[in-house]
């Protein structure tokens, strides 16, 4: 049991990386990211699950990381925006979203790269309505998502080398 | 999708014909947003840093009677609490910082309220602590007592007579009462006309909610006595006038730095009452102090905009020619003052729009209430489109005319006289009659009533809505005004020893892709490829002057700008190569970064040579300008309007009041197109924002003032689901000037879209009576008006 | 640690109501009691006739288990209109019913199928609460401080047909109104029938058959109007900034007859060989 002011040992993976630092029990997993372990590409827009900015994927599975504190992620398995690209080489889905310019202001961007990156994964050739329902709770505010479509629609049409 | 046929979209580095501009080319931007390595105001760690975090009114109205900080003191890791009578020592504005920095007539306010507030969520004490937990931690001890006052929670009630004050300096709620202009004949035009349609409308109260909220590091550092800013704004020449006045620091002092901005759509301008208490913190503790805002804060405090209604009537012909309106206008400014009576002229001389209207009445009404203050949210005077939209079609109605009909009868041909509004600027070049007849073209209208009238007798109601619009993107050279170059674009170009073009420019860019378009223009002018350019934006120690993005300028008037300094740069850099191989400078041409004799397949040298050559001096002869820098100033030329039609088709669920848009087109003229895609991004954008106003959006205050629309759940964006695939198709205008035709496109679709949207709703439930005299039209309303109207 | 604690100690499931609480401070308790290390609390137990689903069963596990799924096919309706893809991988079906959210969708489903809880609390062992005596008003259930919910107990939905259908402002919303309605019919006639409506009341809202006197009564176009009708009228939803009272009433009625239609519709194809689902 932990202290409110206590802060508990926290070992995870990141990136495919061990990482490790302290967080008093109420610190979210997305602040744990960007502030301890300054991994600031996972952006927050809402701190309230809506807006889906924070999304990161948890044991390969997409989650909110302003809904999980950090202590929830002991000993599991996070991949943030910066762990999709290899050696910070963009990968197919980067690769085809930059070409259909996707984004605009780039906040969304995480959140929505992290969400597809899973989607692309678990259905290689998607519809388009598969692509919004899988991005239907991620907002973005700049671009009426038709190019965000565009760009993971892209993907399925370009064979990624050696992937 | 809209890249110019025969162009190579995407391709880095592969001009079109040898040009870049009119091509897709992949953004500059891109590759740090997509990876994670972006630099967002909230990604910034300063050693040392602080965090600050804010007291905020829980009510509309109120006297502040007591302030209690000595918990919050004591609080762990608290460094210092400040209330509004400190901060008033600290920074002491005479009026209103508003737009471009610059003091406006108005009540005085404190940065942070002393006496009263006058809103929900309006500040009232800063704690700054070691970690913004432990800064809210310590707000939640702040003691405030309040004694309640009235709350003006509508424009009705706050002009009532024997209302409450706001400002005591403000009598009647009265920010502004503008006189009654009259331009053309009016009582003339009423006189001859053969009906008037008079109606009601209005809009409501709606936001920016880019998805990031504002942010600002502080950092002040004593021995210089000067002030570093790390800011997400739209410009950071206006952030540093707006803090320099406010915190009484010469200029020079302060440095505005912005990086990475997650969209602003006006919001983020100058320096609001949170960012310079922020400064002034920072002043006082010598550290840097950083505050990112919440998604409460920015919901309630960071301002909001269009509520604005209108008593309108019409003057028209029993053909449909509008001879002319008379307008009377009522803005809900807000408690501080903001943007409101500023964006009054804007809307009073665009409102004619592009039809041939002979006469127009305006009056505009201005009240202060207790709600976040009106700023400006993309295209701020669009209520002219909405209001002249509307009615259009509520005159089509009157006369049973084909709304798209009414429009082409009131559209002037291109270069038929007069060709100016009534309001004074000229229309020339305007193509919004062939924009309409494309419309029609590709809706196929006839086809689309056939199909109306099948569903209807199968109980569903399908409709379809236009809009034309124009849209000063930057707009024509405004009549009998002498050029102020303090409204022009100002772009300075140089090299660098490596051969690198430099632009720099005071533009800011939060999702347009100024990086890119500056730099195709950049580089198709100078003669270098893509990846030899970079634009420099976001530092006052380097930026030109002007007051940074807003108001569709960048196409044009930065754009144009770059095009005559990249050319003057040219110039140079081919005089100082004449010299250095002995050829006559109009032999000679600039291709991918290298200088040849035109004709000739083999380079002489390279850009980069002449730039050592001009640094060291030494190959050249006196009298040589060895300055390989250049600088251009803008004022958008001649024309300047962007516009056209927009069409959205809609079905309604008559039982449960909920709209899906179907199909949604723009046929729009921008001039000529730098960037195809990020024309039609921001085009997209846009529309999305006007749906989301219709369908979703909307800020809410209750009858007591109480704000109810705090959280992402309340206030409701578009999702994935809720926007259409956008159709795009471009018309090019008459070029009108040499050499820049590029307009602004920034604005035009949330102009557009809510009349499109709420003029093919009204024509869904035409059959069933509803009359649509408002923008917001959820579910729950639109059974309302269906109830309304069966009686 | 529940006993010991009280009301100052929050059990944390899935996090996805409770987490936004404490980030806006609506909720600030002094404890959080973190059931996701506790090992073996994910199993969705398939017994003779019915489901056990143990609390930390997330509602995403849930939508990937066709053999619920074929046993319950409400929830092959309703689990995809709860939030989006990231919820429902964190959030948990027990949570959903502990947290009682009046516009949640799965206590109304719960109630529909009559599910039942087990409670457990340190000193008093186990009891079973069924749905009926659970939710208790907004965000208020029958539980005691210092009890856990192990976990629900859900029947396999009998013959017939069913459905979730919600009226919400954009998908994966919570409801203006949302109704779960099981139907049983023979020879045209009303077997059984049961309405559970969210989000429009202080809590889920059931009708049987027998309160409803519809038990043997045809099932027609009228008797559907007059359904829609007398349930819409006697509810009492809470307005909010997305509907008023008036509207979630009519809506409710447009449900009714959309939901016993399609569950008509589906009574009468019968189950979907595949899926099982229709039934």
């Amino acid at each position: 049991m932990y202290g409110p002011d206590q802060k508990v040992d926290i070992q995870l993976s990141v990136n495919g990386m061990p990482r490790r630092g302290a967080a008093e029990p109420r610190r979210t997993l997305a602040d744990f990211l960007r502030d301890d372990l300054g991994l600031t590409g996972t952006h927050l827009g809402c701190e309230h699950g809506v807006c889906g900015a924070c999304t990161v994927l948890v044991d390969g599975e997409p989650a909110r990381s302003c809904l999980m504190l950090a202590v929830q992620a002991e000993g599991r398995q996070v991949v943030t925006i910066e762990g999709l690209a290899e050696e910070g080489k963009m990968g197919p889905l980067q690769e085809a979203m930059w070409e259909e310019h996707s984004f605009q202001c780039g906040f969304c961007t995480p959140g929505m790269l992290v969400q597809l990156s899973h989607l692309l994964k678990t259905n290689p050739t998607p519809t388009e309505a598969e692509v919004r329902a899988s991005i239907s709770g991620n907002l973005c505010r700049c671009t009426g998502y038709e190019s965000i479509v565009r760009g993971a629609m892209a993907v399925t049409r370009r064979q990624p080398d050696g992937d | 999708m809209g890249t110019e046929a025969g162009s190579v979209p995407g391709r880095q580095g592969v001009p079109v014909g040898e040009r870049f501009t009119g091509s897709s080319v992949k953004r500059m931007e891109d590759p740090s947003l997509l990876t994670g390595h972006a630099f967002f105001v909230a990604d910034a760690r300063l050693p040392g840093m602080l965090h600050a975090s804010f007291v905020r009114s829980p009510l509309p109205h109120a006297r502040i009677l007591r302030v209690d900080a000595a918990r919050a003191l004591e609080a762990p890791g608290v460094v210092a609490v400040l209330d509004g009578w400190e901060l008033a020592k600290l920074a002491a504005p005479h009026g209103v910082t508003g737009e471009l920095g610059q003091a406006k007539d108005g009540p005085d306010f404190s940065i942070l309220a002393t006496d009263k507030v006058r809103l929900v969520g309006d500040p009232v004490v800063l704690v700054v602590a070691e970690d913004r937990y432990l800064a809210e931690d310590a707000c939640d001890l702040v003691e405030v007592e309040y004694e309640e006052l009235p709350a003006l929670a509508s424009a009705e009630q706050a002009l009532a007579a024997g209302a409450a004050l706001v400002f005591d300096a403000l009598p009647g709620n009265l920010v502004s009462a503008g006189e009654r202009q009259e331009f053309g004949d009016v009582s003339q035009a009423f006189a001859k006309a053969d009906l008037t349609v008079a109606a009601q409308i209005r809009q409501h109260r709606h936001q920016n909610v880019p998805m990031e909220g504002r942010g600002i590091v502080a950092s002040f550092d004593k021995e210089s006595g000067s002030l570093l800013v790390n800011a997400a704004t739209q410009g950071v020449n206006a952030t540093r006038e707006a803090l320099a006045e406010q915190l009484s620091l010469p200029q020079e002092k302060v440095r505005v730095q912005a990086f990475d901005i997650g969209g602003s759509f006006g919001l983020k301008f100058g320096a609001s009452r949170e960012e310079v208490a922020v400064c002034a913190a920072s002043m006082v503790l010598a550290r840097p102090v950083a505050w990112i805002e919440d998604r409460y804060e920015n919901l309630s405090a960071s301002g909001q905009a269009r509520e604005e209604s209108f008593r309108a009537e019409a003057a028209v012909t029993s053909e449909g020619r509008v001879l002319g309106l008379n307008v009377e206008m009522l803005i809900d400014a807000g408690a501080y003052p903001g943007l409101a009576a500023m964006v009054v002229p804007t809307v009073r001389e665009m409102v004619p729009g592009p039809y041939r209207m002979e006469a127009l009445a305006f009056q505009a009404t201005v009240a202060a209430t207790n709600k976040a203050s009106y700023v400006a949210y993309r295209g701020p005077w669009a209520s002219e489109t909405f209001l002249r939209e509307r009615l259009m079609d509520l005159i089509a109605k009157e006369l049973g005319v084909e709304p798209l009909e009414l429009r082409l009868r009131n559209v002037a041909h291109r270069g038929e006289s007069p060709s100016r509004m009534v309001t004074g600027p000229s229309l020339a070049g305007l193509t919004t009659r062939e924009s309409l007849e494309l419309m029609a073209e590709l809706v196929n209208l006839p086809e689309f009533r056939r199909r109306q009238q099948r569903a209807l007798e199968r109980g569903r109601h399908l409709g379809i809505g236009f809009a034309t619009f124009i849209e000063p993107a930057p707009g024509p050279r405004a009549l009998d005004k002498p050029p102020d170059p303090d409204e022009m674009e100002h772009v300075r170009v140089g090299l660098d020893e490596d051969g690198r073009l430099l632009v720099y420019t005071a533009q800011m860019p939060h999702g347009q892709g100024h990086r890119t378009t500056l730099a195709q223009i950049a580089a198709d002018q100078f003669g270098v490829d893509l990846s030899q350019v970079t634009v420099v934006v976001g530092d006052t120690d380097s930026a030109p002057p002007g007051f940074g993005t807003g108001g569709s300028r960048s196409a044009t008037m930065t754009g144009g700008a770059t095009l005559h300094a990249a050319r003057r740069l040219r110039t140079k850099v081919l005089e100082v190569a004449g010299q250095l191989v002995d050829v006559s400078p109009d032999q000679l041409e600039i291709r991918h970064g290298e200088i040849f004799q035109a004709g000739a397949p083999d380079g002489l040298l390279s850009v980069a040579e002449v730039a050592r050559a001009a640094g060291d001096g030494s190959q050249l002869p006196e009298g040589v300008d060895r300055d390989l820098q250049a600088t251009a100033v803008f004022d958008g030329g001649e024309g300047g309007w962007s516009g056209g039609t927009h069409c959205a088709l809609v079905e309604v669920d008559r039982e449960t009041g909920q709209v899906e848009v179907l199909r949604y087109l723009v046929v729009e003229d921008c001039g000529e197109l730098i960037n195809p895609a990020v024309v039609e991004g921001q085009i997209r954008g846009g529309v999305a924002q006007g749906i989301g106003a219709v369908l979703l959006e909307r800020s809410v205050y209750d009858e007591s003032g109480q704000f109810l629309s705090g959280t992402l759940m309340d206030y409701l964006l578009p999702t994935a689901h809720d926007i259409p695939p956008i159709e795009i198709h471009h018309l090019q205008s008459v070029l009108l000037d040499q050499d820049v035709n590029f307009r602004g496109v920034g604005e035009g679709g949330m102009i557009a879209a809510p009349a499109a949207v709420c003029n093919a709703i009204a024509d869904a439930l035409g059959s069933l009576g509803v009359e649509i005299k408002e923008q917001h039209l959820p579910p729950a309303r639109i059974l309302e008006l269906i109830a309304e109207a069966q009686g | 640690m529940l006993s010991d604690n009280g009301p100052d100690a929050r059990v944390l499931a899935g996090g996805q109501s409770l987490i936004p609480m404490l980030s806006l401070r609506l909720a600030r308790p002094g404890l959080l009691v973190d059931l996701g290390r506790v090992p073996g609390l994910d199993r969705i137990e398939l017994g003779a006739g019915s489901t056990f689903v143990s609390c930390m069963v997330r509602e995403a596990q849930a939508e990937r288990s066709e053999a619920l799924l074929r046993r319950i096919p409400l929830l092959r309706d309703t689990l995809p209109l709860i939030g989006h893809e990231a919820i429902r991988n964190r959030g948990t079906l027990v949570g959903s019913l502990c947290h009682a959210d009046p516009a949640a969708e799965l206590p109304a489903v719960a109630l529909a199928l009559d599910a039942v809880v087990t409670a457990q609390s340190a000193s008093r062992g186990s009891r079973r609460i069924a749905a009926r005596d659970f939710f208790l008003g907004p965000y208020t259930t029958s539980l005691q401080d210092d009890e856990l919910v192990t976990g629900v107990e859900m029947a396999d939905q009998p013959p017939g047909g069913s459905c979730f259908l919600e009226i919400s402002r954009r998908r994966g919303d919570f409801a203006m109104a949302g109704l779960a309605a099981l139907l049983a019919i023979e020879a045209g006639k009303v077997q059984r029938l049961r309405l559970s409506f969210c989000a429009v009341g202080d809590r889920p809202i059931l009708w049987t058959e027998q309160e409803l006197q519809v038990a043997g009564a045809v099932l027609n176009d009228d008797l559907i109007q007059h359904l829609a009708e007398t349930t819409s009228a006697a509810l009492r939803p809470i307005a909010d900034v997305h509907g008023s009272a008036a509207y979630k009433r009519q809506v409710a009625a447009v449900l009714v007859r959309r939901a016993i239609r399609l569950a008509q519709l589906r009574a009468e194809s019968g189950p979907d060989p595949e899926t099982g689902s229709g039934g």
